[in-house]
């Protein structure tokens, strides 16, 4: 277990403050220490904390707002406190640019540190400060990201739900409501135009009660028809929307390995073009060698018939 | 003491590292950023217990020794982890000066003295940076953890604490007195961290009592001082819950000299013996594949690898203590686990590409999605299980070669036929003989193991034909006087080492029957099955843990600081069998003490057993000792 000397430390302090008066040693105005702090002022871990401030207040607001973004009673229009689809886009737009001024700010601040002029140590400890204030980020990031999944996922399971609910209760003009399903299976911002095509439904069915019950009949099947078709529909949309997102995860991990994967790939391409030049050099080299051989070659050769001609010419000469 | 003393070491380490706060559970918290500061025997307690990536997680940024070149890093709070020594408070009190960094946390490894305090306090007030010194802690961590259960003295000033200091001839009283200061203090530190007052026991007449005394003098007074006391407040609360006091076993290493020299066949031991095993980490000198070189071609050099053995791994973990060929055995399991998981992963591979080209299988695409995903996400898993293999081949590998040079596995027969002293087949002098059976250390080794173990020192004639068959091979034979020395002042003659029943059963050379297939071709290296065998230290364990009467134990003498009144009865007030107990071997200990009384603890379920020592050494290093005490 530790033990806090930090009382009996600010004890010797004084003690040694009220020895020093008794022998008449002075020392120097505190004042110093304050100039020294304002010096560092605008210095490098001034701006990181201005960042870390930052991604803090960004995550205390998707903390706050956490509750209402995920309310789930959209569908019951009594809760004051509900968010309208428009604030949680605003939402979403707000964290993304919160987060990209972030991450720029960050690698500018590394580009900073990495200027010369300043010592190891200091640049090293640059170096890891930015990148804990990156994994920071990171996490927050995540925060926000499993939010916005969640909401994806209600919206859908929404659609579902509201979408079943008027097949039922309608009983004529169905090619009206399969335009109108249609429009909603594709976007997500389309709660508006799904009640207000209800609304317009429901008048036109009171006007046209009085056709006959074959038709009735009729019409009914031809519901029941479409109805079980578009369920299928729907059913196999929504696995798509949710294997898409799966497929989306994955690929943000698969990027993340290429990006990696870059810097070696790039490292490698270096060393092979270093490889090709050292081999065309060398190249070179053995052919001036096997030039330089064949040239002693034919000096040695030439050499030599001279040798055996002046041999003979001698001999001539003499006999 | 539910918690094992390397979570707690560890923890401690943590709240000191976070400014001295509890750590936050909180996931998504602020960084701050703290350059650590630490002298060589701080290194040593961090560096088994944190590695490099953790503490980056905290937020360390730079971890530097204190009597390094620093430079002055602005507006980064300092932590200092060192010892309060003359040279290390000299060093931060020129820091001070210097005004290196923005604020000082001052966590000292012992208790600093007050007069060392008002050094600094004058520097500080020197360099008007009262303020800036914002803490000041003693941490009481002075000894180094390397497992769950064991633990060591300091590693830097193992030179004073030696066995060779404790039991030279011409040792001064002063000198002794600052050895036993030394292991009293790490030994004090090393209860507080623990958050228990032990019974202790110890023998009579040796370091071992003098060591008891001072440490229940130490305990008594810290314990009357209610103020001050270390073993109270809330913090100490969980440890409290266990009604029982842990039972401090202090024993001496003139108890049982055979062990240390004794050769090994567990992994961990092994690996301590024969390799170069520091901290946790092992060294290897690895000699790349030799391909003849042409002439002309320069001379290939060898590497150094350093492996970590750390508590992550649970190969290591499962496998630390058990016999060489069952450790081989289980890697090439691995190897072909991890072969088969790989094999799965490629395959998966191959079905993604085919699938890309089919339409409307969006079944089976939601089948491989999720098949992709858990590819994905273990194969990081993958690659790390890749890279212990590797590192347990490696080392497996650099073992059983030494095995095989120096046919190691005949020596530990042998002498576990002299520890149990059942018959021999081979007689010493053809051992002697055998060039190819060992180096002159390992001869050497098992000579004094015979002469400890003898029930009657061999007779002169014997005696001149061994040193002489021993001069002829190149062994220096000083050790040995030391060990006669040694036999005629503990009069052990009585009971010399009852080193219990072991029996060791050869299982012949199936080398190559077992191992086809495996990769480690242990070719006439035999195949050794340990029975359950007890070292003496583990005997004198159960009986004091059990309260069983023995001649050996009963003349044990008993402290209690709790008491009141110290007294010299060495009668236990205390005659419940104790559940938790911590062994103490002043004078070193090694690895094979430890893996006995792991076995031992878990052969006894709800018993708890910690290993410590003031030094660890394997047989060479004693060795060398011996001898140079033999040589005064």
């Amino acid at each position: 277990m530790a033990v806090d000397r930090t009382v009996v430390f600010r004890a010797s302090v004084k003690t040694v403050k009220t020895r020093n008066k008794a022998m008449g040693v002075g020392y120097d105005c505190s004042k110093d220490e304050l100039l020294k702090r304002d010096r560092h002022k605008h210095g490098f871990s001034s701006r990181a904390k201005e960042v870390i401030s930052n991604i803090t207040k960004l995550k205390d607001f998707l903390l706050q707002h956490r509750k209402d973004y995920v309310n789930a009673s959209s569908l019951i229009s009594s809760d004051l406190n509900r968010m309208t689809d428009s604030e949680r886009d605003q939402i979403d737009q707000d964290a993304q640019i919160f987060m990209r001024t972030c991450s720029d700010a960050i690698k500018q601040l590394r580009t900073e540190a990495g200027k010369p002029g300043l010592s190891a140590q200091v640049k090293e400890h640059r170096g890891a400060v930015l990148d804990l204030i990156e994994s920071y980020l990171k996490s927050v990031c995540k925060l926000y990201s499993e939010q916005r999944a969640i909401r994806v996922k209600r919206v859908v399971d929404k659609k579902r739900l509201s979408r079943l609910e008027p097949e039922q209760k309608r009983k004529v003009e169905t090619p009206k409501s399969n335009d109108a399903e249609k429009t909603t299976a594709e976007g997500e911002n389309n709660e508006k135009p799904v009640s207000d095509g209800n609304v317009e439904l429901w008048e036109d069915s009171r006007v046209e009660d009085e056709l006959s019950p074959e038709e009735i009949q009729m019409f009914e099947q031809e519901n029941q028809r479409l109805v079980s078709e578009m369920n299928s529909l729907v059913d196999e949309v929504r696995q798509i929307e949710g294997k898409v997102v799966e497929i989306s995860r994955l690929q943000e991990i698969f990027a993340e390995k290429v990006l990696q994967q870059e810097t070696e790939i790039d490292n490698i391409h270096q060393l092979v073009v270093g490889a090709t030049e050292n081999v065309k050099e060398g190249n070179e080299d053995i052919r001036e060698a096997i030039k330089n051989n064949a040239g002693f070659r034919v000096w040695i050769l030439f050499f030599l018939v001279m040798c055996s001609f002046s041999l003979l010419f001698l001999d001539w000469y003499d006999s | 003491m539910a918690a094992s003393i390397r979570e707690k070491q560890t923890a401690a380490l943590k709240r000191m590292l976070n400014f001295n706060a509890p750590p936050l559970k909180n996931t998504a918290a602020e960084p701050l950023w703290k350059v650590l500061i630490y002298d060589r025997v701080g290194q040593d307690i961090i560096s088994p217990l944190l590695s490099v990536k953790e503490l980056r997680d905290m937020g360390i940024t730079l971890h530097l020794l204190l009597h390094s070149e620093r430079d002055h890093i602005p507006d980064v709070p300092a932590i200092y982890f060192v010892m309060p020594t003359d040279e290390n408070i000299d060093r931060i009190c020129q820091d001070l000066r210097k005004q290196l960094y923005e604020s000082y946390y001052l966590n000292f490894i012992s208790a600093i003295s007050r007069s060392k305090l008002e050094d600094i306090a004058s520097a500080a007030l020197a360099a008007n940076a009262v303020t800036q010194v914002t803490k000041v802690f003693d941490q009481y961590l002075n000894f180094i953890t390397l497992e769950d259960d064991m633990f060591v003295l300091g590693n830097q000033n193992q030179e004073q604490i030696s066995y060779h200091a404790i039991n030279k001839p011409d040792i001064k009283d002063t000198e002794m007195e600052a050895i036993m200061d030394t292991i009293v203090d790490s030994l004090f530190c090393f209860f507080v961290t623990l958050g228990a007052v032990p019974i202790i026991r110890c023998s009579r007449g040796n370091a071992a009592e003098m060591v008891a005394v001072k440490l229940d003098k130490k305990l008594r007074e810290n314990l009357r001082d209610a103020r001050n006391s270390l073993f109270t407040g809330d913090t100490m609360g969980a440890g409290q819950f266990s009604f029982q006091r842990p039972l401090f076993v202090l024993a001496d290493r003139n108890l049982d000299l055979a062990t240390p020299l004794h050769h090994t066949w567990t992994y961990q031991a092994l690996i301590h013996d024969v390799l170069d095993l520091h901290l946790n980490r092992v060294t290897l000198e690895e000699t790349p594949a030799s391909d003849s070189n042409p002439a002309g071609a320069r001379p290939k050099k060898k590497n150094k690898k350093t492996y970590d053995l750390t508590a992550a791994d649970r190969f290591w973990q499962k496998h630390k203590g058990s016999p060489f060929p069952e450790v081989a055995e289980s890697v090439q399991q691995e190897l072909d686990a991890y072969r088969t998981q790989e094999d799965e992963v490629k395959r998966l591979k191959s079905i993604m590409g085919l699938e890309g080209e089919d339409e409307g299988a969006i079944s089976m695409l939601s089948d491989n999605t999720a098949k992709l995903t858990s590819a994905v996400s273990s194969l990081p898993e993958l690659l790390e299980k890749k890279r212990l293999i590797d590192l347990h081949t490696n080392v497996a590998t650099a073992v059983l070669d030494h095995i095989k040079n120096r046919k190691l596995d005949v020596y530990f027969e042998y002498e576990e036929k002299l520890m149990s002293k059942s018959s021999l087949d081979k007689s010493l002098l053809e051992i002697f003989s055998d060039a190819n059976a060992g180096s002159t250390e390992d001869k050497m080794r098992l000579f004094l193991i015979y002469y400890i173990t003898a029930q009657q020192p061999p007779s002169e004639g014997d005696l001149e034909q061994y040193k002489k068959a021993l001069i002829d091979i190149g062994c220096d034979l000083s050790p040995l006087n030391y060990i006669k020395q040694w036999k005629a002042f503990t009069k052990m003659a009585a009971a010399p080492a009852n080193y219990g029943n072991s029996g060791v059963k050869p299982m012949g050379l199936l080398s190559r029957v077992m191992n086809t297939g495996s990769q480690f071709v242990m070719e006439g290296v035999k195949n050794l099955v340990l029975k359950q065998h007890s070292l003496p230290v583990t005997r004198i364990l159960d009986n004091l843990m059990e309260m069983k009467s023995n001649p050996e134990t009963d003349d044990y003498r008993y402290f209690d600081p709790k008491m009141l009144r110290g007294s010299e009865s060495s009668i236990p007030r205390n005659k419940n069998p104790f559940q938790e107990a911590i062994v103490f071997v002043v004078g070193g200990g090694n690895y094979i003490e430890y893996q006995n009384l792991v076995d031992y603890a878990k052969a006894k379920p709800g018993k708890r057993v910690l290993y410590g020592c003031s030094e660890l050494f394997n047989a060479p290093q004693f060795m060398k000792q011996l001898s140079q005490l033999g040589q005064k």
